[in-house]
């Protein structure tokens, strides 16, 4: 069935082929094989446009038919579920048995479960209880032969055999087409706090070394600049009444906490013990009126209209540092950071010139490779793919990388171009 | 293929490592000729002992020159036969790699060498609030190195998970002498992530010299509770139960009676030796909140008929518990002159079904079976006691072994949990993964092994192998 047409960067209309069965997959592998051409894999569209432009003439192929529940022995604590399905479902499934995917996706109503392993999204929790990597079992995927293949299996914990599932997950659909997924799943909090810190942008290297030495145990520490705070908590922010005549300079800390009720009440208790904190605590959200927050902060990486979105990882120990050099820059609009992690998030306005953009990336690249990190773009024009460093510096071990390509996809049969270094 | 210990390479060996370096006498290869899967044995021809990646790069490269396989070792506890020197060739035992070369509680991550006994690290870690998570039962000897190569596990996995989530990064020699670093101590660094992959692929993907580890805080408190039960059907319920209340203990761990009477015996800790199975639960973390866990645990446990609750009153006597748990093996040389430690997967919720089915095997077998496991993740390690002196016994013993793990399948799960497939599962692999699943595994391997010279015969079956491991090893105990 062709959908429509799909376009990635500048690729022109790519075809785009819905499959509704795993076989019907097969054969679109098949059929590329066939007459050498590749495979775009898409599914919520969200990130169509992350990473390089395609390389190879070929056709997209929509996944989100593959949505099925396979198995769901809630009292097992896994899922096995097809690709397709969008995370918002899956959590909602989930629900009904009080547990849930401790991953935040951006814009999970629309993205699928494959996209989301694929490109690896993760948001704010990831403090506290990692990323895809430690929730994937078991995978199936369709590889360059036609052939449907696993890796893992169905019980949290097994080493029979390489964990190809780590190959996959984050691999940008450049290894084979992802079109299952056991998952380990984790029962849902009693209780769940947001805690509003403001902090001067000079403040936040002490305030986010305190919060990692303190006896507490958050679940995420999010630091936003004022327009990510707006974007995030809406226009309402700050709390406290402005008279007009100040400029809003202070950061936004966001502190989660999930637990049973005790033990969250224990570590609000404590928070407001630390010297030199109390005064920066403004509000608490709780439990169901927390959710929308939640939801803004895993949505930023993607909810903005502006033209380039830039992603740095580093030492957790560099983030404010960077975070201050970031907002120095005219051309940086809101900046989220994930601190306890060194994921650092920022848009960056209209009217950002080619040249500009690349002095600043090179700079903020520089700081981020001097704390041993990267920097990578979620979003940016598609014309300026060639001239900007859209995955960063080059890896050490990219040799080994393109080996593995070539081992599992040979013909380049699956998203070619695309991926790091243009794998 | 040409013997390692011809002269010249022995000589090149030796010129790398220097003399305290190597070892050649048949007398002491005899040590290195299994690890703690003793059923297969076969000996290198030279054992070398680097102190340097510098120095391992060397070896490989010269072992190519020469054309001999090698392979690393740790601490050689490995329990399916991941140190078996297949073939012979160049053994390179990482043990005298042993700094801890840098910690950081700001970022959280350590680096360590690879041959950094696990519990080493942990106790550098423990006067600074932290720890290294993934505690095998054989942590005061097994290396980090030996830990990433088999992606151990051990009790805190419930919670914390296993060793390749607490990796962030790997140096690795490759099988042709490159050295690549994988990951780092930043997270997210784009691009496939290797670490992940590498880990668990026992030692056939090359030789791994330093690991980024993941520190975590200590927990501030624990409760340990150990509950008693008349029946081992009301122990598994019990613990079916406490995950499906939502609670995710640090430990979940059973010990049922006849492994209890040998623990008992040797121990003194007071366990019931008529009971017919005990469960060490754990919750640990933050002061608060941690009574109201251990409440629940205590009623789930009564609801299930538990003869008694109790909880570690100090922090010696939860020690010693622990102690026990983890020493079990140990005790289990008061029960019969050789045992051996099964390790299957199954479902949480089919452990009474798996224990029903061992206790089965064992009469039908006319084997005694003692069970001391990971039972929150289902991961079960039945021990079968004999007398290798026996020729019979032994081959029910490998009989009821092999009945065990297929029951695993039958149930959905997997034939190893943390040990590995080694040389002792190899039989295995076809059952678990179609020949399209292992031609895929095997394609990974080239990318990095291509000449399949590191780490030869291990985890794959293949065709015209020098041996046909099982079938071997089982001949050498017999």
């Amino acid at each position: 069935l062709i959908l429509t047409g799909v376009q990635i960067d500048d690729s022109g209309l790519l075809p785009l082929i819905a499959v509704a069965s795993v076989n019907e997959l097969q054969a679109e592998v098949l059929r590329a094989m066939a007459g050498n051409q590749a495979i775009y894999p898409t599914g919520g569209q969200t990130m169509l446009n992350y990473g390089l432009s395609p390389s190879r003439p070929g056709w997209a192929v929509d996944l989100c038919g593959l949505n099925r529940v396979i198995d769901y022995p809630a009292r097992d604590m896994t899922i096995t579920v097809q690709a397709g399905i969008t995370v918002a479902r899956l959590q909602q499934i989930l629900a009904k048995e009080n547990q849930r995917l401790p991953v935040d996706v951006p814009l999970a109503e629309r993205a699928t479960l494959g996209g989301a392993l694929a490109t690896n999204m993760s948001g704010p929790r990831r403090y506290g209880f990692g990323t895809w990597r430690d929730y994937v079992i078991g995978i199936s995927v369709v590889n360059d032969q036609g052939e449907e293949v696993k890796a893992g299996g169905r019980v949290v914990k097994n080493v029979a055999g390489y964990d190809l599932c780590k190959l996959y997950v984050g691999s940008l659909g450049t290894l084979g087409i992802i079109t299952q997924v056991t998952l380990k799943v984790r029962p849902r909090p009693e209780k769940q706090t947001l805690v509003e810190l403001q902090c001067p942008l000079d403040k936040l290297d002490w305030l986010l070394e305190s919060l990692n030495g303190a006896p507490i145990r958050p679940c995420s520490i999010s630091a936003l600049n004022p327009p990510a705070a707006r974007q995030v908590l809406g226009p309402g922010f700050p709390s406290s009444v402005e008279d007009g005549s100040k400029p809003i300079t202070d950061w936004l800390i966001l502190v989660g906490f999930e637990d049973n009720k005790e033990a969250v009440a224990g570590q609000m208790a404590r928070l407001q013990q630390i010297a030199g904190m109390e005064s920066m605590l403004q509000r608490q959200w709780q439990d169901g009126e927390s959710q929308s927050i939640w939801t803004g902060l895993a949505d930023f990486p993607l909810a903005s209209g502006e033209p380039l979105t830039f992603k740095a990882n580093l030492l957790p120990r560099a983030t404010a540092a960077f975070c201050r050099q970031a907002a120095g820059m005219p051309e940086v609009e809101s900046l989220q950071a994930e601190a306890g992690n060194g994921i650092v998030v920022g848009h960056v306005a209209p009217g950002l010139t080619l040249d500009r953009a690349g002095a600043m990336l090179t700079t903020l690249l520089e700081t981020a490779a001097a704390a041993d990190g990267n920097l990578v773009l979620l979003r940016c024009p598609p014309h300026w793919k060639s001239k900007l460093r859209v995955w960063g510096r080059p890896r050490r071990d990219f040799g080994l990388m393109r080996a593995i390509k070539e081992k599992l996809d040979p013909r380049a049969i699956f998203n070619p171009g695309r991926f790091v270094d243009g794998i | 293929m040409p013997t390692a210990a011809a002269p010249t390479i022995v000589d090149r060996l030796r010129s790398i490592v220097g003399p305290q370096g190597i070892l050649t006498s048949a007398s002491d290869l005899l040590v290195y000729e299994c690890d703690g899967y003793t059923i297969a044995k076969n000996r290198p021809d030279v054992v070398v002992f680097p102190t340097s990646t510098d120095q391992v790069v060397d070896i490989v490269r010269a072992c190519n020159e020469a054309d001999v396989p090698f392979l690393p070792r740790g601490a050689g506890t490995s329990l399916a036969g991941g140190c078996l020197p297949v073939g012979g060739g160049v053994m390179i035992a990482l043990t005298r790699m042993k700094r801890i070369l840098e910690v950081s509680t700001r970022d959280r991550y350590a680096v360590v060498e690879a041959g950094v006994v696990n519990l080493w690290l942990s106790n550098h870690l423990r006067p600074l609030g932290y720890q290294y998570v993934p505690d095998p039962s054989s942590q005061g000897a097994c290396t980090i190195g030996g830990n990433v190569a088999t992606n151990s596990g051990g009790p805190h996995t419930l919670k914390y998970g296993v060793t390749v989530n607490h990796i962030l990064g790997l140096e690795l020699v490759l099988p042709d002498g490159r050295v690549v670093q994988t990951g780092g101590p930043a997270e997210d660094n784009p691009g496939y992530d290797l670490t992940g992959v590498i880990v668990g692929s026992e030692g056939t993907f090359g030789i791994a010299t330093k690991a980024w580890v993941r520190i975590v805080r200590l927990p501030e408190a624990y409760r340990t509770l150990l509950g008693v039960f008349e029946t081992v059907d009301d122990a598994t319920n019990t613990i079916s139960d406490i995950i499906g209340a939502g609670i995710i203990p640090g430990a979940l761990e059973m010990l049922d009676q006849l492994i209890l009477q040998a623990v008992e015996a040797a121990f003194h800790f007071g366990f019931p030796v008529d009971a017919g199975a005990v469960l060490i639960m754990e919750v640990d973390g933050l002061e608060a909140g941690l009574d109201q866990d251990a409440e629940r645990i205590a009623a789930i446990a009564r609801k299930n008929r538990a003869r008694e609750v109790r909880q570690a009153k100090s922090d010696a006597e939860r020690l010693l518990l622990w102690k026990c748990r983890k020493q079990a093996f140990g005790a289990v040389g008061r029960l019969a002159p050789s045992y051996c430690t099964q390790d299957g997967v199954v479902p949480r919720t089919q452990l009474p079904h798996i224990l029903r089915e061992i206790q089965r095997i064992g009469s039908k077998y006319q084997v005694r079976i003692a069970n001391v496991f990971h039972a929150g993740d289902g991961n079960i390690h039945p021990i079968l006691l004999f007398d290798e002196r026996d020729a019979d016994q032994v081959k029910r013993v490998l009989q009821a072994s092999h009945e065990i793990l297929e029951e695993c399948l039958r149930a959905g799960g997997s034939v190893t949990g943390e040990h590995g497939i080694g040389v002792e599962k190899i039989d295995f692999m076809p059952r678990m993964f179609t020949p399209e699943d292992l031609a895929m595994m095997l394609r990974l391997r080239a990318a990095f092994n291509p000449d399949n010279r590191c780490s030869p015969a291990k985890m794959f079956p293949t065709a015209g192998a020098c041996i046909e491991p099982s079938k071997a090893g089982r001949r050498a105990a017999l």
